[in-house]
């Protein structure tokens, strides 16, 4: 697991604190039922405090999956 | 505190005994993260308590704060920001910022102030209530530049301002500091838009940190320091005493030793607010005692006790001067010039806080005198705050009665003069007596603290009494120094609660409170809910001394058997009733 992955399972964890990290690496926002509207709306917030984003209003009804998020902070965070 | 970590710590177990903490934050917006960093900060600083934090309807402030219910919660935390006054105020509606619809504005702004005040002293009569004024900057809706202030601007302003200086009377309401939210948290970074459009949070994360941490510390507070002990040369003036003489001290602007003034100033003022300042100072007694005869000097000798000076380690100083004063060591701030004086009382005293006073760096000096406010800040100066130095005086004129000369301690009684005032009245406002249950350590009981919440339930018990005892002899009064909190059953009392503040050790007042107690109640026998503590010796000696039993949890004394060993008592008693 890369170091951009492994902060993201850590920002996931900090919001679906249930889940186990293979759960969160599948979780989306069908398969986890505590991934509600206020559930989207601090986790985006975490990811853009531990990455350094700022993820647009017209990108957020995308990232309703992990891997969708891993994407967007792929593609978004300075490197 | 970033967010993930908040998360973290709200999330934190607690234990299932822990106490619990309700808080109920009534703002106008989405609390959304405030929540979690309040939940956050708050258990950061009571780690031992579980925090609930209850939230309001969007859009409705001072609805959600006419609402609250002081069963449910312990406290209330209102946010005020500008959209509360007036929707206007905000981005979210759409009602126009045109030049002719500014008056109304803040007309109406003006009302809605009126209409919380009202909700939030209502509030405060049931709960602590703690209160952010507007923390965002007002939107670009006035005519006038960014760089210009409108008059418009200008009256809403001095409307909040009015708002809160009539709050902050009240006893029961603490409102943040704005001066100190601007060091924490620049304005220009605190408003965020995007989340305000898409979320009704207007917050950047680290504003909405940094309003938790100084909420949290405002609702926490650890308590004030008690007493500080000051070095004298190169700190409390600029010089030394031995080399420079009486005339070749200074503390003025013209000398460049300034700071040494506005020291002294600060001391003064921390003088008189209640706070313990003596001197500890190697020094020739006799110098300084005419050092202290300067007409300039910005503290007073009278406000500084005891004046320690003499060839010896600090540390003896330090240990003297603790003794009179008859408090905790970790209640103590001692401040130097001197690197090895401090380490050296610092080895002494590791619960001390030790601190450097910077003569040469005024920036430094600066930071000391807001960490010493800090440090000894409280919201309300009583009444027993401005004479706490003269009844220690006073008390170090008292015969030891520990050496068992009972005979030269009651003719010194039968001398004083003194008289008592029992009061029995059950008033919740009573912030004297809350705060001795709060604060006292060695005559306690056993150690147990009231919240403002439990303290009112225990009050608003039928069968429960308070009562407290001021003293006043012909050195001087003592203030209000003793509070007992107890249940009636028939011609028994539960004593649940009983504190009483050093400064009265040796008076016998304990005697006559109970004395006093049996008398007023009719009372046959008196049960004490007694718990030993790491500090409350002096309550086990006085009363494994009336029962004439080693203690257990449940300490009973007979009427009589009190009174066979209660020693003559010489007070006049006063006996007020209220509530």
């Amino acid at each position: 697991m890369d170091n951009l992955e492994h902060r993201l399972v850590r920002c996931f964890s900090s919001v679906f604190p249930s889940l186990n990290e293979d759960q969160i690496r599948n979780a989306s926002v069908d398969s986890v039922p505590d991934w509600h509207s206020l559930a989207s709306v601090t986790l985006i917030s975490v990811v853009q405090e531990e990455f350094g984003v700022q993820v647009g209003l017209m990108d957020l009804p995308n990232l309703v999956s992990f891997s969708a998020v891993q994407n967007y902070v792929q593609h978004h965070v300075a490197t | 505190m970033k967010l993930i970590d908040a998360l973290a710590v709200a999330r934190r177990p607690v234990a299932e005994n822990a106490s619990l903490l309700r808080a109920f934050l009534a703002c106008g917006f989405t609390p959304l993260h405030l929540e979690t960093f309040l939940v956050a900060a708050l258990s950061d600083r009571s780690p031992m308590e579980r925090v609930e934090v209850a939230t309001g309807l969007f859009g409705d402030l001072a609805g959600n704060i006419e609402r609250i219910s002081a069963e449910d919660h312990d406290v209330l935390v209102a946010i005020i920001e500008w959209q509360d006054l007036d929707a206007r105020l905000g981005i979210r509606s759409l009602g126009g910022w045109r030049a002719e619809e500014l008056p109304d504005i803040v007309k109406s702004a003006e009302r809605m102030m009126g209409r919380l005040e009202k909700a939030i002293v209502s509030a405060a009569d049931l709960l602590p209530t703690y209160i952010s004024l507007p923390t965002l900057a007002l939107p670009p809706l006035f005519a006038t530049p960014s760089q210009q202030t409108s008059s418009y601007e200008l009256q809403l302003r001095l409307c909040v301002n009015r708002f809160a200086a009539a709050l902050a009377t009240h006893p029961r309401i603490r409102i943040t500091s704005t001066q100190r939210l601007d060091e924490m948290s620049p304005l220009a970074t605190r408003f965020d838009i995007q989340s305000e459009l898409s979320a009704g949070f207007p917050y950047h994360l680290a504003h909405a940190s940094a309003m938790a941490e100084l909420l949290a510390a405002l609702i926490r507070d650890s308590g004030p320091k008690k007493g500080l002990i000051t070095d004298l040369d190169d700190t409390l003036w600029s010089g030394i005493l031995g080399e420079n003489g009486v005339d070749g001290i200074s503390w003025h602007l013209d000398q460049q030793t300034h700071v040494h003034g506005l020291y002294q100033q600060f001391l003064a003022s921390l003088a008189s607010a209640g706070v313990l300042t003596a001197v500890a100072s190697k020094n020739d007694p006799a110098l300084v005692e005419r050092a202290f005869e300067r007409e300039d000097l910005l503290i007073r000798k009278k406000s500084l006790y005891p004046i320690d000076a003499h060839w010896g380690p600090k540390s003896e100083s330090v240990r003297r001067i603790v003794k009179t004063w008859n408090i905790a060591a970790d209640a103590v701030i001692f401040i130097d010039d001197s690197p090895m004086e401090l380490a050296e009382v610092k080895a002494a005293f590791p619960e001390m806080e030790c601190l450097l006073f910077p003569k040469s760096a005024p920036q430094a000096f600066w930071q000391l005198l807001r960490r010493l406010r800090d440090l000894f800040g409280k919201s309300i100066v009583s009444e027993e705050d401005s004479i706490r130095l003269q009844s220690i005086r006073a008390a170090a004129s008292l015969p030891d009665s520990s050496n068992g000369d009972s005979t030269s301690l009651d003719s010194f009684l039968q001398e004083a003069r003194a008289s008592v005032v029992f009061t029995f009245g059950k008033q919740k406002d009573d912030r004297r007596a809350f705060e001795l249950i709060n604060k006292t350590n060695q005559f306690n009981l056993n150690g147990k603290r009231l919240n403002e919440a439990s303290w009112a339930t225990y009050l608003d018990d039928p069968t429960s009494f308070l009562m407290t005892a001021s003293y006043e002899d012909k050195y001087g009064p003592l203030g209000k120094i003793a509070v007992l909190l107890g249940h009636l059953q028939g011609t028994a009392a539960t004593i649940d609660y009983w504190v009483m503040s050093c400064r009265a050790f040796s008076r016998r007042i304990e005697q006559q409170s109970l004395s006093w107690l049996f008398e007023k109640f009719h009372l046959r026998e008196l049960h004490f809910d007694y718990q030993q503590t790491d500090r409350n010796k002096p309550i086990y000696d006085f009363l494994s001394g009336i029962a004439g039993t080693p203690l257990t949890g449940d300490i009973r004394v007979s009427m009589s058997s009190f009174f066979e060993k209660c020693p003559p008592l010489f007070h006049q008693i006063k006996a007020a009733v209220n509530g």
